[in-house]
């Protein structure tokens, strides 16, 4: 089974200046992996190759058999749903439901598959109430999530998103989690940029690290987010969670609130002890 | 071209429209549009020629269905020097310096941003176009294909980076006054426009010059 | 000295029935930092947007009750706003980060050496003194947000309303800004923040008020973000957090070192 991402040796710069160099890795179906770095590190740039808006200087990219060179970003659509920073300023149907029905539309999906995938989208991000409603009524964290519901129409093997947690509060960040881990179950592939490292921590399960450029990390977040040493030079910090594990030395060091709950629990019942 | 004081700049591309109206067409048009679209085309064919003569086409198209070739020529003659000066202008003045030489002048801040506003309009609106268009078509929109697909095209990114601008208009407006606009004081100029007396000279010469067109023109 | 005081503040939106904010009293005092929490749609930014003079006077609608912010009485640059959108906040009359900068100052009309003098401090402080030169359409939007945030700190308010500062900004840069609005704080300036980046402010704010629906649900120090009921809201740290499903008793920790000391 063919990768639903894969990078091969990737380098691309903007002039003379390189934003990215020999970056080579892949993601399969159902992977769940975030794209981390520094400000100006390459992720933007990453993205914008992956959904073909830039062209390889060298290597090349594949999504699932398609070579993006050989691809336009609308045709890649089928395959790539995409959420860039600023999203909210994206949107522009009268109604939300329109709005989130534009990609389907635009990949000429018959009406009533285009309204089977927009229900579908809106009520993974519990949307449903709000598809009537004019998108610059709503306020910009929910036209946030409409812009996710608009890729996740598309139905695409592999999800690109660029800090779709910016803005949200926790509530919100936790509808944008629900909604990635049901995809990513069903075998969609999603790769996240993102500076919440908490949300890494909580939704995804492998992390890749640019650093000026290059790829510096491609691993576990369980083992990467625990490393303070390895973290601090590339302009990172552990979340409050791995943080916590690691200052109360809690076996197993867990990153997510969930499994550290649990064992806090279970050590401070050992401590207490018959 | 850029060390000439923004008052110039402004006079010259007001010049040229006007001469445009008042000298006898066509000839009078025709001279002043070769000006005008010798000034665009020294800002670069990309910034200067092209969105000249694009912005001036479709006058011309629907000039030739409403009239005569004659009376097509003269106006669009005139039409193409307007055109061609406010994209020059656009082109070759920052809308900063703009601002500073307003305000050395002695215009309250408020007006000075007003009349800047027009010119960095442009820019903004280009730079966010491009960002709307790589959005867009990583949701599937097509540029290419027939004129049913070309207009529904359009309308995916006309509408949203009008109602996004006409949203930030408001916010924009809320943030200017976030950053020390009031009314009464004097905004202190930080790099005023050097102002030659050669300048000076040159900008009442042209006023005089229209003046004495039109008075010539009536009588 | 209470700087700012909210007495009994209710404000409606223009058009619209249901108020933004209803019967809201809060003071903040110089010196210290202050944290508006609560969930989106909350009324935090709306809050922000009163304290600042911004709301009903430019924004039109309906407002009842007090706002006094002392010694403000002419209004421009005594009160510093910093919006959630640094790209609308941008004058979009400067062609390099050092005018961007000076923008507000400029416009107080204050002496071009005194106008230096704040700029090159800003820039300093917000440690973007390498990017004076370039052009602020360029730049990401963490650095558009410490510019911002530069330009504001140049007026040099006594009054510093923040709305998400950090929102753009990688961990690095969201640690500096708080330690900036720390210290600005100490210098004597009082800083009214929202935010919900609950675990930094956890380690900076000196009290916490906890908004719900327009209304102020609770206010307290710091520890209110470690308290029961803003952890069972999902406003509380992560700390408090994992506390508190752990089971383990109350009162929870809020920070990394309270836990730390309370675990031994």
């Amino acid at each position: 089974m063919s990768p639903a991402l894969r990078a091969d040796h990737v380098s691309f710069a903007y002039g003379p200046t390189p934003a990215l160099v020999d970056v080579s890795f892949a993601l399969a179906p159902g992977d769940r992996v975030a794209l981390l770095g520094r400000n100006g590190a390459g992720k933007s740039t990453l993205v914008k190759l992956v959904t073909g808006l830039l062209r390889p200087g060298a290597g090349s990219v594949w999504v699932d058999d398609w070579d993006t060179r050989d691809r336009a970003p609308e045709a890649l659509a089928r395959r790539v749903g995409s959420v860039f920073q600023h999203a909210d300023q994206q949107l522009f149907a009268r109604t939300l439901w329109d709005d989130v029905s534009f990609g389907p539309r635009a990949l000429g999906l018959a009406p009533s598959e285009v309204a089977r995938r927009v229900a579908r989208a809106l009520a993974t991000l519990d949307l449903a109430g709000l598809a009537r409603e004019h998108p610059y009524d709503l306020p910009p964290a929910f036209r946030k999530l409409a812009a996710l519901a608009g890729a996740l129409a598309l139905e695409p093997v592999l999800l690109v998103l660029d800090e779709p947690t910016a803005g949200l509060d926790r509530a919100l960040r936790a509808r944008v989690a629900r909604a990635l881990g049901e995809r990513s179950a069903e075998g969609v592939a999603l790769l996240v940029v993102t500076h919440d490292l908490t949300f890494a921590a909580e939704t995804l399960e492998r992390g890749l690290v640019l650093d000026r450029g290059r790829l510096a990390c491609d691993e576990p977040l369980l083992t990467l987010l625990a490393a303070d040493d390895r973290l601090a030079p590339l302009g990172l910090a552990p979340p409050p969670v791995a943080a916590l594990s690691a200052a109360l030395l809690l076996p197993g060091r867990p990153i997510r609130a969930a499994d550290a709950a649990h064992t806090l629990a279970r050590v401070a019942a050992s401590r207490v002890g018959p | 071209m850029s060390r000439l004081h923004p008052f110039t700049l402004l006079a010259v591309a007001a010049a040229l429209p006007a001469l445009a109206w008042i000298l006898p067409a066509p000839a009078g048009g025709a001279g002043a549009a070769v000006v005008a679209l010798g000034l665009a085309a020294t800002a670069g064919a990309r910034r200067g020629l092209w969105p000249a003569l694009l912005t001036a086409a479709p006058f011309w198209v629907f000039l030739l269905m409403l009239h005569d070739v004659a009376t097509t020529v003269t106006i669009g003659l005139r039409l193409t020097t307007m055109a061609a000066s406010f994209v020059w202008v656009v082109a070759v003045l920052p809308p900063p310096r703009l601002v500073e030489a307003m305000v050395a002048a002695g215009w309250s801040a408020r007006v000075a941003y007003l009349f800047a506003a027009t010119l960095s309009a442009v820019p903004l609106f280009k730079a966010r176009g491009q960002r709307l268009i790589d959005t867009q078509r990583c949701r599937g929109l097509s540029p290419r294909g027939g004129l049913a697909s070309r207009l529904r095209a359009l309308r995916a990114l006309a509408l949203p980076l009008i109602l996004s601008a006409l949203h930030e208009v408001d916010e924009r407006a809320l943030a200017l006054e976030t950053r020390g606009l009031a009314p009464g004081i004097r905004r202190t100029p930080l790099a005023p426009p050097r102002d030659r007396v050669g300048e000076r000279v040159a900008r009442w010469g042209l006023a005089l010059g229209c003046a004495a067109a039109l008075v010539w023109r009536i009588a | 000295m209470t700087r700012l005081a909210l007495e009994h503040v209710s404000f409606w939106y223009p058009a619209t029935a249901a108020p933004a904010l209803a019967d809201v009293s809060l003071a903040v005092a110089d010196g210290e930092v202050v944290a508006l929490v609560g969930h989106v749609g909350a009324g935090a930014s709306t809050l922000l947007l009163v304290a600042g003079d911004l709301a009903p006077r430019v924004l039109g609608g309906r407002l009842e009750g007090r706002v006094t912010c002392a010694g403000t009485a002419t209004g421009a640059g005594r009160r510093g706003i910093v919006l959630p959108t640094p790209w609308t906040q941008l004058s979009g009359m400067a062609s390099t980060v050092w005018d961007e900068v000076a923008f507000g100052p400029a416009n107080l009309g204050w002496p071009k050496d005194e106008i230096t003098r704040q700029v090159e401090r800003a820039l300093e402080r917000l440690e973007i003194t390498p990017l004076r030169a370039r052009d602020p359409a360029t730049l990401s939007g963490g650095e558009l947000q410490r510019v911002i945030v530069a330009g504001i700190l140049a007026m040099d308010p006594v009054l510093l309303l923040c709305d998400e500062p950090t929102a753009e900004l990688d961990p690095a840069g969201a640690r500096a800004v708080w330690r900036l609005l720390h210290a600005t704080a100490r210098e004597g300036r009082a800083v009214l923040v929202a935010t919900s980046d609950l675990d930094a402010a956890a380690e900076v704010v000196d009290r916490v008020v906890w908004l719900e629906g327009g209304r102020v649900a609770g206010a307290g120090t710091r520890s209110l973000l470690a308290a029961d009921a803003m952890c069972a809201a999902g406003l509380g740290t992560t700390v408090a957090g994992v506390w508190r499903a752990a089971g383990l008793a109350a009162p929870y920790p809020a920070t990394l070192a309270e836990a730390v000391q309370r675990w031994g």
